[in-house]
């Protein structure tokens, strides 16, 4: 509707105004300081610190140089390419793990739960409780040898076609890759389904009957609409699952043998034990650019920029 | 083609009930083939569970569907022939413009779907917009993309659900013209469900009026609004103004009443309440139809009409019309809608004057009833 007369504008104040906007403008910078703060001391100062170690050289004895001494990640490369191999196969195993079972769990909360959901949730969340050492603990007891878990799947004849495939070996689960695995999947798999969780819960349920209603049944109605629209919950549970999963150590340590160690094994290892630091920074160095380039390949794959 | 009733929609005894809660009461309902049909009513008066029965998105309590001679009241929707244009239209984010409108088409194995779907753009004039997303486009676009989703599959049935809700009132308009003209071009049946009833009268050729889970009322626009037989119809489209009166006497085709110290004449044909002397009753007259004469010029009222005196409390000047509100005997609040063709300079507020209109825009309803009944849900509706 036109205004029948012109309202004059009201007068523009001046001086009273400025002054807490400029104050205003430097909040957000303020606010900004104490993360700015942590991370600069407890991330970046770390990282060049270990940058600058890794291409040191020298003893414990007589003290380490920087003497840009760049062979030691050649060197840390050649001899323990198969634990960076290892750790990748079993992150890699350890997610799709995760993926095949929290997304049905996931599922299941968003959308069929009810008001057993936030049971369900607790549920997922209350192994966080108890120390991770504590829980990976108990699975060394639950598949201790001869233990039921072992006797059921010997007599399911389950460990004929896992000693087959490599990831058993004889009577044994502990201490073989299959118990890593096992151990890295259920320590991560709350990181899979909270994020796929919140994905599948965003999507508005009128879109599966929209889809229902021109004629998807309700397997393609998850093909064609639920999966694709949860992609960001499964690009970020899978990377909030690998990327830890490819660095843990202590899985590899307390259910794996000498036969299982990852790369996470040998950085402690050469820091704690064999006090080699130029190595252990170096293998750092080489864990995280080497993730750095997966998931990026990654992200760019799955086209999902916008992560929950 | 003109026999074809595999478009018509039958509900018999459909019923729907959640709990203790009565969503709605059994319904017996026929929507022919090739109708434009408005479910309109407040929300929470049923209307969008009936809709949902009929797409198959709702199971009924007790009842069948049928769409032609097709029992489909245990069918899933994605075997029904019906589609539905969802409220907020419920596009699908991840696909484009185009797949989205080829959605039903490649779900019933269409193999080539391009000419198909581009024809559909042109029709609703977004073929330019193919290969949007859906958060691309404007309210209306979004709008008329869910109507070609539905309408590219040819259904036996279209469904609305408060298609155009979600839009600003000059769009919403523009759309009711465009739903219509789209309608008669495919001469698919349409089931349109509002609580917006300038919307289901300037749309629909069939009108059913749902209130607490029963259709009030079922008719003509026209039929409806001169003659509601509750006074929910009467209030929820339009406005009414109503007398409690007594029936006084009956002869032949008129009814004679007695309200204040006045008579009012109502024809036997418009009254649908029990006219035994003495009776109550409630007789209504919409604003727009009462004339209004000053006090002075009160002989030169034509005999035979219905009248009542009273005293101008209020005017209102809105340009096409000036709305009064009379204060009378009968009646505190009367509201009375007056063209502007020759304005009486006399009709202020405090002059004295004589309301007088034909008995045949009188209509008599029962008088056990709520006189208020449909005007709050309307301005619920509106906030």
């Amino acid at each position: 509707m036109a205004a029948v007369t012109e309202v004059p504008p009201p007068l523009a104040p001046t001086a009273p105004e400025k002054a807490p906007r400029k104050r205003g403008r430097w909040t957000p910078y303020w606010l900004l300081l104490p993360g700015i703060l942590w991370l600069v001391v407890f991330f970046a100062l770390p990282l060049v610190y270990q940058a600058s170690t890794s291409v040191q050289t020298g003893s414990l004895e007589d003290g380490y140089k920087v003497t840009w001494h760049f062979a030691t990640y050649w060197d840390a490369l050649s001899e323990y390419w198969p634990q960076f191999v290892r750790s990748v196969l079993y992150a890699a195993a350890a997610t799709v793990l995760c993926l095949l079972l929290g997304y049905p769990l996931a599922y299941l909360i968003a959308f069929r739960a009810g008001r057993w959901r936030n049971l369900i949730m607790i549920l997922v969340i209350a192994p966080f409780f108890t120390s991770f050492l504590i829980r990976t603990l108990a699975w060394k007891t639950i598949l201790a040898d001869g233990g039921p878990v072992v006797g059921t799947l010997n007599a399911l004849h389950v460990l004929d076609i896992t000693n087959w495939l490599g990831w058993t070996s004889g009577d044994r689960v502990l201490a073989t890759p299959l118990a890593v695995v096992c151990g890295l999947t259920y320590n991560f798999l709350p990181f899979m389904i909270l994020p796929l969780y919140t994905s599948l819960e965003r999507i508005d349920g009128r879109l599966h009957e929209a889809a229902g209603d021109l004629y998807a049944k309700p397997f393609t109605t998850f093909r064609k609409v639920t999966f694709p629209l949860s992609t960001p919950g499964v690009v970020s549970g899978t990377l909030l699952t690998f990327i830890p999963a490819a660095g843990d150590y202590v899985n590899a340590d307390l259910l794996g043998s000498t036969d299982t160690r990852m790369v996470g094994n040998v950085i402690q290892t050469q820091f704690l034990r064999v006090l080699d630091y130029p190595t252990a920074a170096a293998l750092s160095f080489i864990l995280m650019a080497a993730i750095l380039i997966m998931v990026t390949f990654y992200i760019r794959r799955s086209g999902t920029e916008d992560l929950v | 083609m003109t026999t074809d009733n595999s478009g018509d929609v039958r509900l018999s005894g459909i019923s729907k009930t959640y709990g203790s809660f009565t969503a709605v009461h059994p319904l017996d309902l026929t929507v022919p083939q090739g109708s434009f049909f408005a479910l309109l009513g407040a929300s929470g008066c049923g209307k969008t569970t009936t809709l949902r029965m009929i797409a198959g998105l709702e199971e009924p309590t007790a009842g069948t569907v049928h769409l032609g001679d097709q029992d489909v009241t245990h069918l899933p929707p994605y075997k029904r022939p019906v589609n539905t244009v969802f409220q907020s239209y419920a596009l699908f984010p991840h696909l484009d413009i185009f797949e989205n409108v080829a959605f039903g088409l490649r779900r019933r194995g269409v193999k080539s779907v391009k000419k198909q779907v581009d024809e559909m753009l042109d029709l609703v004039q977004l073929g330019e917009q193919a290969r949007k997303k859906p958060h691309q486009l404007s309210g209306g676009q979004q709008q008329r993309v869910a109507v070609a989703r539905a309408l590219i599959n040819h259904p036996k049935v279209l469904l609305l659900d408060e298609p155009l809700g979600a839009l600003d009132l000059k769009l919403r308009r523009q759309m009711q013209l465009e739903l219509k003209r789209i309608q008669t071009e495919v001469g698919i049946t349409f089931v349109h469900v509002t609580h917006d009833q300038e919307e289901a009268m300037t749309m629909a050729d069939t009108v059913a009026v749902m209130n607490g889970g029963r259709v009030e009322q079922l008719g003509s626009p026209t039929d409806l609004y001169e003659n509601p037989r509750t006074t929910f119809v009467a209030n929820f489209l339009g406005s009414s103004n109503f007398i409690e009166a007594e029936v006084d006497s009956r002869s032949g085709e008129e009814i004679m009443l007695k309200a204040g110290g006045g008579k009012l004449s109502l024809p036997k044909a418009r009254c649908s309440a029990p006219t035994t002397a003495g009776g109550k009753m409630l007789v209504g007259v919409r604003p727009e139809k009462i004339s209004l004469t000053h006090a002075d010029d009160a002989g030169e009222i034509p005999e035979g009409r219905n009248r009542i005196t009273g005293k101008i409390a209020n005017a209102s000047f809105i340009g096409v019309s000036t709305q009064y509100v009379i204060d009378s005997a009968v009646c505190p609040e009367f509201a009375v809608y007056v063209q502007n063709v020759e304005r009486d300079s006399r009709l202020v507020p405090g002059a004295d004057v004589v309301l007088h209109w034909s008995p045949a825009h009188t209509f008599g309803l029962d008088a056990a009833q709520d006189i208020d009944a449909g005007i709050e849900t309307v301005e619920e509706e509106a906030a």
